[in-house]
């Protein structure tokens, strides 16, 4: 068994304790209530149970990352499969530290689905080994990436502290117009996550399944050197059954699915992009599935998500939540601003010669950096708690997974790392 | 406390109005870096000549001066030395002079390819890429239009013909030193 | 502020308009007396220097900045400002292209609409640069109008405060206490001291504070930000700034225009990753990685001759570095970047023997350089003369030859060759150094109508030695940053502002016992949870039980 094969086994060890430790959080929760128990005595024990078990994938990841390490020679956030894992485990630490600080299960229940999601996320790219180019050649990729995923793994867990406080003071009795509203956005960012689970059980799904259409695409350029048009065709391979198919394509081969034989429509013609219609079939995809799942579980239950998850929330005090989410967002603040702004600028003028070139991944972390300030401001400074505080938290995490992911996906820039779909 | 805080207010917003606007202007106006426009001072150069002499762009202080950045093998170039020949014969006299800034060839290549055309303006040799790169000069060829004032009238990208070549010139000579 | 007020506490101390707090002793001046909310402990409660009862015009523009409401109004522009700058590519992401219809071909109308709301370079516009400069200003004069006003509040702290302003504090304690309030109050100073407090004490009063530099963290960011700034700005002023891309060819020594510096690249190589340094997984891909680039480059300085073209520059060494990407090479201010490389050979020389093909002889090795070869070559009983030169040779429309660029890539050479059995005013001869020239431009029947000599002599080139390449260019990106240090100054400034801001939290404890009853009151910047357990296990240490939790005032 060589090195690889250990850190594979060490993640896959990972994330299934991840799941188990993310149910025995539930259990220690909710179970208090169940008959024949005295609810002190089994909040400490299974307390405990969840804490060790998410210890121990924890442990798990942290050998997963140690001997990938090992086997390939640098630190695994080179790619994005490697980096989305790291920031999970970098969200496992960043709970660990807090929960360390704080002791509230509560915490628990919630962080780890988080870092489950990133962790499947992850498992969605190329999981290559894949040598380093000489530009990441460089002690900065180790400083640089490991510090901005800690900090962002930070304000993960303030996003977590804050939710819990919306979803703790959540008025459901209450027909008042702010309090409906409250209401709705908070399900609102339930559904936002479930369609992000939706995206990835579409992806496993469809690989699963072994599912591959093909289209070509006639795509006329002009050739400078030789004044003419040329043709150039280019194949485009989807992973899902195609709803949209790239604009002015041919379908070269599309196998039915569930009496899907062709695609419905054609992208736009502004989306011209090698792999931008595929981007788009997959977010249709991810709507729909996750909109299925948001349907069923909403089926099951009765209920909407937020009501159900409310009564369990009832354990902890509406001001500590407040106060945590807003602990890790201030631990996380500095680290951010060192790790993903200073000694990025250090590395970019190592490398390219210049500090800051207003390069799109740049900008976003600027613009986290900018929001996290104005979140601190308004904090310090004008008096927001509470219930708006906590809402720029949540919305400040959405900052920060653009600013990972979206700014990947959408805008390329000098950042982009091998990715698919 | 109280008497000294006016001049401090006073004093700061200056200063910030004095900065703000050095940044907003250097931000906007710096997109061309600091590339000669027309208006401007042509820089300075110092340059071997065919005739084997340095030469610097004082020594035709008081005239008007077409410097054109050219190369032999520029077919653009090539097409319009008849025409500057021909200008350089006709205004001469009128304290005109024509510049030509070979771009990075050897002695020999310029000096046959002037004899071939019977050009006999001054050609300087612009082997280090010094002049290029001060003048901001990108496609050929690129001829500058320096009144006798010494300030820089028009700036031209691409080939020139007789007749435009013959207008810019009559603007210059009219423009008295 | 339109009604004058009384700012005079009852304590005696005459405040400044704008004060929520009693600079003396903590009194709320808000209200009557009759509220039970929590305290309002920003700035410590002190009036903002530009607080006034007439403000005038300039009072305004001071009052607009000094205000923390406008300063995230500003950070928030600045956001979305920032964000719209990343919908589609800037304009200084290319260096030669087209702008006005680059937009339009490659988004359509949207792209169009981009283009002339002038988006397309929203980091370099005035309205964003504006909103820079004013959260420039911001800065200062929010840090100004906050900072002595504060200083002076915590360098003259009464020690006993009134009694409202320890009840609604965050952290509240009040109870019974058994013994006589000076020894308690004396006795309390120890297990304070030893939680690291400074502990200050007046009759039954107490103060006990903590890790007050905290509170100039925030300042300390601002300052940073500014000389970040202001760095940033004078970059660009003449002189201090340099920023070119230039080709370096193996083994020439280049000019770096604009400085007296030479650079020599010594030799270009490119290194990739070989099979065994790939994953299993990675090498099926089939892919080629390029692992290293590395320019071993020469830095020469003038030293004399420098500024005469005529005459050779004298160069003295004066760095060596071998420049890979990440490891530029420095020397005083200047930095060469790897950028780009071209691995196309380009002939440098070749050494020729003229050789009679009649009789076979052969005469002398000449070197034939491609820039400013040598004009006249004596060998043996023959003269070459050197006519012209085409270094990229080819035939315009009128059969004339003509050099295509300044590169090599096809050079061809127009001798005139005078000797025995050749007429008096010589014969022309054509000569293309590269075999595959020699044969596509057809060198013999060129030779045939110049002057016959293809089958009386010929220039060969006998081995591979004599023939001189440049194997590679290396294209560097040369920059001066002076500034530079400045930047890194200000950045280093912002962050130790922010370490001692967030992880350092000022904390203060205040009590007073009034017959028999012990009040106290606790407030710190941040991290509520930790100051109930101070203050609980301070308590504990006292012998009086208080549940953390039931430390927190809940105001409302």
């Amino acid at each position: 068994m060589d090195f690889l094969e250990i850190s594979r086994y060490g993640f896959m060890i990972a994330f299934f304790l991840y799941c188990a430790s993310f149910i025995f959080y539930v259990v220690a929760v909710t179970g208090k209530t169940w008959k024949n128990r005295d609810p002190q005595r089994h909040e400490r024990k299974w307390g405990r149970i969840s804490f060790a078990t998410s210890s121990l994938g924890l442990l798990s990841h942290l050998i997963y990352c140690a001997f990938r390490w090992a086997y390939s020679g640098h630190i695994p956030v080179s790619n994005m499969y490697e980096f989305m894992t790291f920031l999970s485990m970098m969200v496992m630490i960043a709970f660990t530290v807090i929960f360390l600080i704080y002791r509230k299960i509560l915490l628990g229940m919630f962080a780890l689905p988080i870092a489950i999601i990133i962790m499947a996320y992850a498992a969605v790219f190329p999981q290559d080994v894949q040598p380093l180019i000489p530009s990441l050649r460089s002690i900065w990729l180790y400083i640089h990436v490991t510090l901005a995923a800690t900090s962002e793994a930070f304000f993960a867990v303030g996003f977590v502290a804050a939710l819990l406080y919306l979803l703790r003071t959540i008025e459901f009795d209450s027909n008042e117009k702010s309090a409906r509203r409250q209401k709705r956005w908070i399900e609102f960012t339930l559904f936002s996550i479930i369609i992000v689970v939706g995206f990835i059980v579409s992806v496993f799904a469809f690989r699963a399944g072994g599912y591959e259409a093909v289209f070509t695409q006639n795509k006329t350029v002009i050739d400078s050197q030789v004044q003419q048009d040329s043709t150039i065709e280019q194949q485009g391979v989807y992973h899902m059954p195609p709803i949209v198919a790239p604009y002015q394509s041919k379908a070269e081969s599309v196998p039915s699915f569930l009496g899907m034989d062709r695609a419905w429509f054609e992208a736009p013609s502004w989306m011209s992009g090698a792999s931008s219609a595929r981007k788009l079939n997959t977010v249709i995809w991810a709507l729909i599935t996750g909109i299925v799942l948001y349907l069923l579980l909403r089926l099951i239950l009765r209920r909407p998500l937020s009501k159900v998850l409310a009564p369990a929330v009832k354990g902890i005090d509406p001001n500590d939540a407040d106060e945590i989410s807003y602990r890790a967002i201030a631990i996380g603040f500095p680290i951010f601003t060192l790790g993903a702004l200073v000694f990025a600028m250090i590395w970019a003028q190592q490398a390219w010669g210049r500090f800051w070139g207003w390069d799109p991944k740049e900008v976003w972390a600027l613009i986290t950096w900018l929001y996290y300030s104005a979140y601190l401001h308004l904090r310090l400074s004008r008096g927001f708690h509470g219930r708006k505080a906590s809402w720029i938290a949540v919305i400040g995490f959405l900052v920060v997974m653009f600013t990972l992911v979206g700014v990947n996906l959408i805008i390329a820039g000098l950042h982009s790392y091998a990715g698919t779909d | 406390m109280g008497k000294a805080r006016r001049p401090v207010q006073i004093i700061v917003l200056l200063c910030i109005v004095v900065l703000g606007a050095y940044a907003i202007n250097s931000a906007v106006l710096g997109r061309g870096n600091d590339k000669p426009v027309v208006g401007s001072k042509p820089p300075a150069v110092k340059l071997l000549g065919l005739d084997g002499k340095v030469h610097t762009l004082d020594e035709y202080k008081g005239k008007a001066i077409v410097i054109n950045f050219w190369a032999t093998w520029c077919t653009y170039c090539v097409n319009e030395m008849p025409a500057l020949q021909q200008q350089w014969e006709k205004w001469r006299d009128s304290g005109v002079v024509v510049l030509g800034i070979n771009t990075g060839e050897d002695k020999m290549t310029v000096t046959n390819f002037t004899q071939q055309l019977g050009t006999d303006f001054p050609i300087l040799f612009d082997t280090d890429n010094e002049a290029v790169r001060d003048y901001g000069v990108v496609p050929m060829p690129t001829t500058f239009f320096v009144d006798k004032k010494g300030k820089i009238a028009s700036i031209q990208q691409g080939e020139l013909n007789l007749k435009t070549l013959n207008e810019q010139i009559k603007q210059l000579v009219q423009t008295e030193g | 502020m339109a009604l004058i007020e009384n700012t005079k506490c009852e304590c005696g101390h005459q405040n400044r308009v704008g004060t929520v707090l009693c600079e003396s002793c903590g009194k709320p001046l808000d209200d009557r007396g009759d509220s039970k909310g929590l305290l309002e402990m920003r700035y410590d409660g002190v009036a903002r220097r530009s607080q006034r009862v007439n403000p005038n015009f300039i009072d305004r523009i001071w009052n607009f900045f000094s205000s923390v409401k406008v300063a995230v109004y500003l950070i928030i522009f600045t956001l979305v400002g920032a964000m719209l700058g990343t919908i589609f590519e800037q304009e200084s992401n290319f260096i030669n292209f087209d702008p006005t219809t680059f937009y339009k071909d490659k988004y359509g109308q949207i792209g169009e609409i981009y283009y002339k709301l002038g988006l397309s370079h929203t980091y370099e516009s005035w309205w964003f640069v504006l909103l820079l400069v004013m959260i420039g200003a911001s800065l200062v004069i929010c840090s100004l109008d906050r900072v002595l006003p504060l200083y002076k509040a915590l360098s003259k702290q009464r020690i006993p405060k009134h009694m409202q302003f320890l009840t609604r504090q965050k952290v509240v304690y009040q109870g019974p206490l058994a013994e006589e309030g000076r020894d308690w109050v004396e006795r309390a100073v120890k297990p304070l001291r030893k939680k690291g407090y400074r502990v200050h004490t007046e009759k039954s009063a107490l103060l006990a504070e903590k890790q007050r530099f905290s509170r100039w963290g925030p300042y300390i960011i601002h300052i940073g930000l500014i000389v970040f700034l202001l760095a940033v700005l004078f970059r660009g002023l003449p002189g201090l700034h340099y920023d070119q891309h230039y080709w370096f060819p193996e083994g020439e020594k280049t000019k770096i225009p604009g400085t007296n510096l030479y650079l020599e690249n010594e030799k270009f190589r490119v290194e990739y990753y070989s099979e065994d340094e790939m994953s299993e997984g990675f090498r099926k891909t089939g892919k080629v990685v390029a692992k290293l680039f590395e320019t071993k480059a020469v830095l020469y300085e003038c030293t004399a001759n420098c500024d005469d073209p005529s005459k050779e520059p004298q160069l003295k060494e004066v760095q060596r570095h071998a420049i890979q990407v990440n490891d530029p090479l420095t020397y005083k201010g200047l930095r060469a970047y790897q950028f780009d490389f071209d691995l196309t050979p380009k002939l440098r020389s070749v050494q020729p023997v003229l050789v009679n093909q009649v009789t076979g002889e052969q005469y002398g090795k000449f070197k034939l350089e491609m820039n400013n070869p040598q004009q006249e070559f004596k060998l043996g009983p023959y003269t070459l003369e050197l006519k012209n030169k085409f270094l990229d040779f080819s035939l315009n429309e009128q059969g004339q030859p003509i050099s295509k660029s300044k590169d090599p890539n096809a050079p061809a050479f127009l001798f005139v060759v005078k000797g025995p059995d050749l007429p008096e005013e010589g014969s022309q001869f054509i000569y293309f150094p590269k075999q595959i020239d020699k044969e596509r431009f057809q060198q013999d029947a060129i030779n045939e109508k110049l002057g016959g000599l293809q089958n009386k002599l010929e220039l060969d080139v006998q081995s591979m030695e004599d023939v001189d390449i440049i194997a590679s260019s290396s294209y560097l990106n040369i920059r001066i940053d002076r500034a530079m240090p400045f930047v890194w100054l200000g950045l280093g400034i912002v962050m130790l502002g922010l370490i001692m801001s967030f992880y350092w939290q000022h904390r203060r404890i205040w009590l007073r016992i009034d017959e028999g009853i012990l009040t106290l009151g606790a407030h710190t910047t941040k991290n509520w949870f930790g100051m109930r357990r101070e203050v609980s296990s301070f308590l504990s240490a006292m012998g009086i039980e208080a549940d953390e939790k039931s430390l927190e005032n809940g105001g409302e």
